[in-house]
């Protein structure tokens, strides 16, 4: 079977590295991946997109419109770039934070409502998976990492855990920072139970 | 064997070790930059690899080493081809005795903003093999197999990849045991060879330039590295197809199942060269098929050759592409639709158009995101003062022309700077200006360009200019590492990055040398003292050249060095904006009652201070 999974972010917000995560246990399981990560110019705070395609071998790396399986956003206004690429009756999952330019900032642009990003959403007719920022946990006083919440919440709510194993990807991001494996199970562990809204 | 996770650029280097490449030169360039990057950080004795001053001298000394004998191996974006090109040209004229071979990058969808130039048209120019893989395990064959046919042709060979082949990645699985790179060195003195003494020497090469193309093309056929899959039935559909579109057809043909198509009726070649033209297996293809679909990403290099091909064949079927209002686009890289417009417009399967699009106004809603430099980063500093010093002279911002260059450096044309006017190439900046001054303005002319740019091709612009005396400023940004393709070394960095026994280069000791008067160093931490001299120098005459010279503040970082620190007192801060209008900063954001500050990503520079009017944001230096 294939399985296209189209990411859209913001230069540090960890997003790559989902995806490499993902990649890693697909790899493992000795399914045919291509990952095309592209990020801008910028080291920190542009726009950051990655395209993943499992079960496909030798196939180009980039999705078509209407293609993706699952759209993975984790940024409120840069889901709007992914909107197209969603498979009608595929999954979206936004985790809605709010990362403002500067202009908007200061008040010289706009930034889209969360309502009119639903919307959108909605209207590409891909299953909507909302998951406030708010819910983010903490472990022992500090936030755990937002991008290992958000791929155990890709499992929890999407078909990507029909795709690949939890169980199996919770060991890959484990075997990745070792010194971190207990925080980071917890993330995931609490991505994995956490019920989006629609 | 094993298996390892390769991008292309990854599985080029690779492949070049399997080939048994010693030699190694590139300039940094996206999407280009991975292939060297991944050799430097591999210990490889008995090789030789370097980041070079520009693509010119790394083609040359390439070029060089094969004709040592050697294996040799040259990387470089699109736009350093062009750099290099008027060597090229010379020595495919020569040819070569081991094995040179030029890996290009191609930017379909100008991801890293340049130009979507298709480089297939410098290969037609010079007579020279290119080879197109289409994936990333395509890569890793075809470059062992550009060393293999560069030696047996003795000629020049170029692979070309495009950014989603060169930074896409998949598990690859590749031979291990590499065959050792050292051979005897030959020297070989043959005039009519290695010079173009006289009329007669350069036509005779020019016609082995051209029999070494007709070679390559017997030597790749024999290969067999062409796949001609000729339907069962003749007089249906022929698909000719090169590059990154070539890897889209299988998926395609599942995606038109449901309308109808069977694969197995319609006939194929996938070439892996656009030069030397694939005459054979194309002439038979027009003896089977009735039509042709022509594809590949960019110019329609290929789709001509059918034209001619066919032309001479007699073949007069419909040759389907992006000439004669055919389907395809000439701008953009493809993904499957494209492939999919191609079979749709072929056979005629009425694919709705809403199969194509998904809801694109969506994103119309989205916030513009322009890229700024990093947090702390010097250049920074250097355009608020150049800023400051155009509006201290009572100047208006759209008086003074400010000539831009290549690199990080170019991010002074984004908010909240808007400095810099132009982008060209590199160097450019310092012979644009001078253009400006000849033009006749009447206000200050400014170019402004980074180290590794200047060292690249900005020098021969500033010699011109102090020969000519033309009045201008030029600010080189000195940040000390090739930044914006991911900090690379170049002759200015610090001698602890250089290669043992390797030399820094100063520049502050270089400029002088040239006999200038107006030399100047600055500290673009330092608002006051830059913006002062910066103003000092608009009003004098002649060539006057400021050095901003402050580290870039990731590799700082990363060496675990600080500008200094920085106190935010909130109950002092009114809430004006002036940091964040003034720099722009990533580290800074407006909270309810006050600025704040991300201490992760705040390294002290204190630009943020010197525009504070209360004093709320106040740096300590370091001690």
């Amino acid at each position: 079977m294939s399985y296209d999974i189209y990411l859209v972010g913001v230069g540090g917000q960890g997003i790559l590295t989902l995806a490499e995560l993902i990649m890693r246990a697909a790899v493992h399981n000795g399914h045919p991946v291509s990952f095309f990560p592209t990020k801008g110019m910028a080291q920190r705070g542009g726009f950051v997109k990655a395209e993943l395609r499992l079960g496909r071998a030798g196939a180009g790396p980039h999705i078509r419109e209407n293609g993706a399986h699952l759209v993975l956003a984790m940024e409120r206004s840069e889901a709007l770039k992914g909107v197209r690429y969603a498979r009608p009756e595929g999954d979206f999952l936004l985790y809605g934070h709010v990362w403002e330019p500067t202009a908007v900032m200061l008040g010289e642009a706009d930034y889209p409502s969360l309502e009119s990003v639903l919307e959108a959403i909605r209207g590409s007719n891909a299953r909507l998976v909302y998951l406030d920022p708010k819910e983010l946990p903490e472990i022992d006083g500090t936030y755990v990492a937002a991008n290992v919440f958000v791929l155990g919440a890709a499992f929890g709510n999407t078909r990507l855990g029909e795709v690949l194993s939890a169980h199996e990807m919770m060991e890959v991001v484990q075997a990745r920072w070792p010194h971190r494996a207990k925080h980071n199970a917890a993330a995931f562990d609490a991505g994995l139970r956490i019920r989006g809204t629609s | 064997m094993q298996i390892k996770v390769l991008s292309g650029n990854e599985a080029l280097a690779y492949g070049a070790l399997q080939a048994g490449v010693k030699v190694v030169t590139g300039y940094p360039g996206t999407p280009s930059t991975g292939a060297l990057t991944s050799l430097l950080a591999m210990d490889l004795p008995g090789r030789y690899v370097e980041w070079s001053v520009n693509e010119k001298v790394a083609f040359e000394i390439a070029a060089g080493a094969a004709w040592a004998g050697q294996r040799a191996l040259c990387t470089m974006k699109m736009s350093g081809l062009n750099v290099a090109y008027d060597s090229l040209i010379s020595i495919a004229y020569s040819g070569c005795n081991g094995a040179l071979v030029i890996y290009v990058a191609d930017d379909p969808g100008a991801s890293a903003g340049m130009a979507e130039q298709d480089t297939r048209g410098f290969a037609l120019m010079s007579d020279l093999p290119m080879l197109e893989p289409s994936s990333v395990g395509d890569t890793y064959r075809l470059t062992q197999v550009a060393f293999e046919l560069s030696e047996r042709v003795k000629t020049p060979v170029f692979i070309r990849l495009v950014t989603s082949i060169a930074n896409a990645k998949i598990a690859l699985e590749i031979n291990d045991s590499l065959p050792p790179a050292e051979r005897t060195p030959i020297l070989e003195r043959n005039i009519a060879k290695y010079t173009k003494a006289g009329a007669a020497i350069c036509i005779t090469q020019h016609q082995d330039v051209i029999a070494r193309l007709e070679k390559a093309s017997e030597v790749i056929h024999e290969m067999g590295l062409n796949a001609l899959q000729l339907a069962e039935k003749p007089g249906g559909l022929g698909i000719v197809a090169v590059g990154a579109a070539a890897a889209y057809l299988e998926e395609a043909f599942d995606l038109v199942v449901e309308y109808g198509v069977d694969k197995t009726e319609v006939s194929v070649l996938r070439t892996v060269t656009t030069t030397p033209f694939p005459t054979a297996d194309v002439q038979k293809l027009f003896a089977h098929c009735n039509f042709i679909l022509a594809l590949e990403e960019l110019e329609p290099y290929l789709e001509r050759g059918l034209h001619i091909e066919a032309h001479r064949a007699g073949f007069t079927g419909r040759i389907i592409g992006k000439l004669d209002d055919g389907p395809l686009s000439r701008v953009e890289d493809y993904d499957v639709d494209h492939v999919l417009q191609g079979l749709n417009t072929a056979l005629g399967l009425g694919i709705p158009t809403d199969h194509f699009e998904g809801n694109r106004a969506a994103e119309t809603l989205a916030s513009r995101r322009p890229i700024t430099v990093c947090a702390g980063c010097p250049h920074r500093g250097t355009y608020m003062a150049i800023n400051q010093a155009i509006r201290n002279l009572n100047l208006g911002k759209d008086e003074v022309m400010v000539t831009g260059d290549i690199g990080c450096t170019i991010l002074g044309m984004n908010p909240p700077f808007n400095t810099v006017w132009t982008e060209v190439s590199m160097g450019a900046s310092v012979s644009l200006a001078q253009g400006y001054v000849h033009g006749g303005v009447r206000t200050p002319v400014i170019a402004t360009i980074g180290d590794s740019t200047f060292f690249h091709a900005g020098i021969p612009g500033l010699l011109n200019a102090i020969q000519h005396q033309t009045p201008l400023t030029l600010v080189i940004m000195d940040n000390g590492w090739t930044s914006m393709t991911g900090m690379q070394v170049n002759p200015g960095t610090d001698k602890t990055f250089q290669r043992p026994g390797g030399h820094r280069i100063d520049l502050a000791q270089v400029i002088p040398g040239l006999g200038i008067d107006q030399f100047f160093v600055i500290d673009p931490y330092d608002l006051k003292g830059a913006t002062s001299v910066i103003e000092g120098c608009l009003t004098l005459p002649g060539v006057k050249v400021v050095l901003s010279r402050r580290e870039c503040a990731i590799q700082a970082t990363r060496q675990g060095k600080r500008a200094g620190n920085l106190r935010l007192t909130p109950e002092k801060c009114v809430l004006c904006k002036q940091c964040v209008t003034a720099t722009g900063c990533p580290a800074l954001s407006i909270e309810a009652e006050s600025i704040a500050i991300d201490p992760t990503l705040c390294n002290g520079c204190g630009l943020c201070a010197a525009v504070c009017p209360t004093g709320a944001l106040e740096k300590e230096d370091e001690t």
